[in-house]
């Protein structure tokens, strides 16, 4: 292990700490490890777009490349900054108003053609009735969820009789979503910790160990 | 191991019992912290399946004729590290294994570029896989809808140079690949929704086959996808990254974590039928009270 190395470890060894003490209660480790995260996330954020968007996507093709057109969008993304003057905060909107059509007319198609059409077509054509008995119990299930899930979200008319009987079966299938969700988000958490944990044990204490002897 | 494994539910019972009669939560996390670190120190070896969603992926990218054209991705943050580098390296062990050649890159920019040139240089340098040649990698670059669109008609307008400033026109790898037409499969590893975007303009768009590994958190909801065939496969959190290491026969952190995982969820369900079963004891005996 190199000096660099064994600096690093131990520098994320003492962080990562200092962020779990907070499960034993608020203290100034904790408060300086989140300042320092903060403070050292932004400034890498900022050095990173001023390289990547304005110099390389901007400047560079500008520059190099005489794509002097480029000037526009560069005008456009200046003008957000006028929403810190009282006065003259209207003209980010401009911007912003092409940011949300060119946003919409995207997203429009994109979501009608990869998510609405092909779930909607899959969710109908799921039920064949040559397929195993098994599967074929799967696909009523999907739609009789998808159908009754879509009633509890209908509100135009007050859930009584069939209509409520079948929005009741509806929130049945939401919290099983809602469980399935739920277990999911615990492996994930519990894989974070189990990411550090590895880290701590074989990284810090063994390398450090491996290092001293 | 009996031994060990006794200790250990013993422990959680104790901590448990602490935590629901002193009501401090910090038993409850110092239970978790038990059943993390005893796995990490000692190995246990708890049975698991392989997910059918993970068998799909592998024996997609395994169909692949030897020199596909592969674009891996690196969309995540070092936050989720321990639950998608295990599916990145896996990934790569097997790519590599198929002489496939791969192209890498990002649409996060904080820590992207970075851990995709770490991880695809360690691996390329296990399997003496030449940069440029075998592999490259392209970077970040900002505005991913942009990203992902572009590439479709170029992705040299995109990516006119590599993440170490290499004009693509240099790199023989890249002689023959000008846009999604010339891919054959994406391996998109991800831990946020950029993976809607990968199935709606990619893959809905282009048609090219898309396999995902994905956070444990996003896994539900990308069922919808591999159910309508839309997605080819899919590595779901750390268990997804296991499966997959078993496959391509390169177990490592992610296999090993999975003992302290399955202990855990072990002590979380008892913990929930516990808190349960009290809440309804003490409802029972504030009724009996109630009616004296």
């Amino acid at each position: 292990m190199s000096l660099v190395d064994f600096l690093q470890t131990w520098i994320i060894a003492f962080f990562t700490l200092s962020l779990f003490s907070f499960l034993y209660k608020d203290n100034p480790f904790y408060k300086f490890a989140e300042h320092i995260f903060a403070g050292l996330s932004a400034g890498y954020y900022v050095g990173l777009i001023w390289h990547s968007v304005i110099i390389q996507q901007m400047v560079d093709p500008m520059l190099q490349d005489g794509r002097w057109w480029l000037i526009f969008p560069g005008i456009l993304g200046a003008m957000m900054f006028s929403r810190f003057s009282k006065n003259y905060g209207w003209v980010s909107r401009l911007s912003l108003a092409f940011v949300m059509g060119n946003t919409a007319g995207i997203f429009l198609l994109s979501e009608l053609h990869g998510k609405v059409l092909p779930q909607i077509q899959s969710t109908m054509l799921s039920v064949d009735l040559k397929q195993p008995i098994g599967d074929l119990v799967l696909s009523i299930i999907i739609i009789a969820g998808v159908i009754t899930t879509l009633i509890f979200f209908y509100f135009s008319k007050e859930h009584k009789g069939l209509l409520g009987g079948a929005a009741r079966v509806g929130i049945w299938f939401i919290m099983i979503s809602f469980g399935a969700h739920f277990g999911y988000t615990v492996m994930a958490r519990i894989s974070l910790l189990i990411g550090q944990v590895q880290f701590l044990i074989n990284d810090w204490i063994g390398g450090t160990l491996q290092a001293l002897l | 191991m009996i031994l060990a494994y006794g200790l250990l539910i013993i422990a959680g019972i104790v901590l448990l019992y602490l935590a629901f009669k002193t009501g401090d939560r910090r038993y409850i996390y110092l239970a978790v912290a038990f059943y993390v670190i005893f796995p990490v120190l000692i190995t246990l070896n708890l049975p698991a399946e392989i997910s059918p969603e993970v068998r799909q992926l592998y024996e997609a990218v395994d169909s692949l004729p030897d020199s596909s054209v592969v674009l891996l991705t690196f969309d995540y943050y070092p936050s989720t590290l321990a639950e998608t580098e295990p599916m990145s390296r896996a990934a790569l062990h097997h790519l590599f294994r198929k002489n496939c050649r791969i192209f890498t890159m990002t649409t996060i920019p904080l820590g992207g570029p970075s851990i995709a040139e770490r991880v695809t240089r360690e691996l390329a340098g296990q399997y003496g896989k030449v940069y440029g040649v075998d592999y490259v990698n392209l970077g970040y670059k900002a505005n991913y809808v942009a990203v992902l669109k572009g590439m479709g008609s170029s992705i040299e307008s995109i990516y006119p140079a590599d993440n170490t400033g290499t004009s693509l026109d240099k790199l023989p790898i890249m002689k023959d690949i000008r846009n999604y037409g010339d891919v054959d499969f994406i391996f998109a590893v991800s831990d946020n929704s950029i993976i809607d975007y990968w199935m709606s303009i990619v893959n809905a768009q282009y048609g090219i086959k898309i396999g995902t590994g994905v956070t444990a958190v996003m896994a539900p909801r990308y069922y919808a996808y591999l159910s309508s065939g839309q997605m080819t496969g899919m590595l779901g959190g750390m268990k997804g990254a296991a499966d997959y290491e078993k496959l391509v026969g390169k177990p490592a952190l992610a296999a090993k974590g999975m003992a302290a995982q399955s202990l855990v969820h072990l002590f979380i369900i008892l913990s929930v039928i516990a808190g349960n079963l009290i809440f309804f004891i003490e409802k029972r005996s504030r009724r009996r009270e109630g009616h004296r």
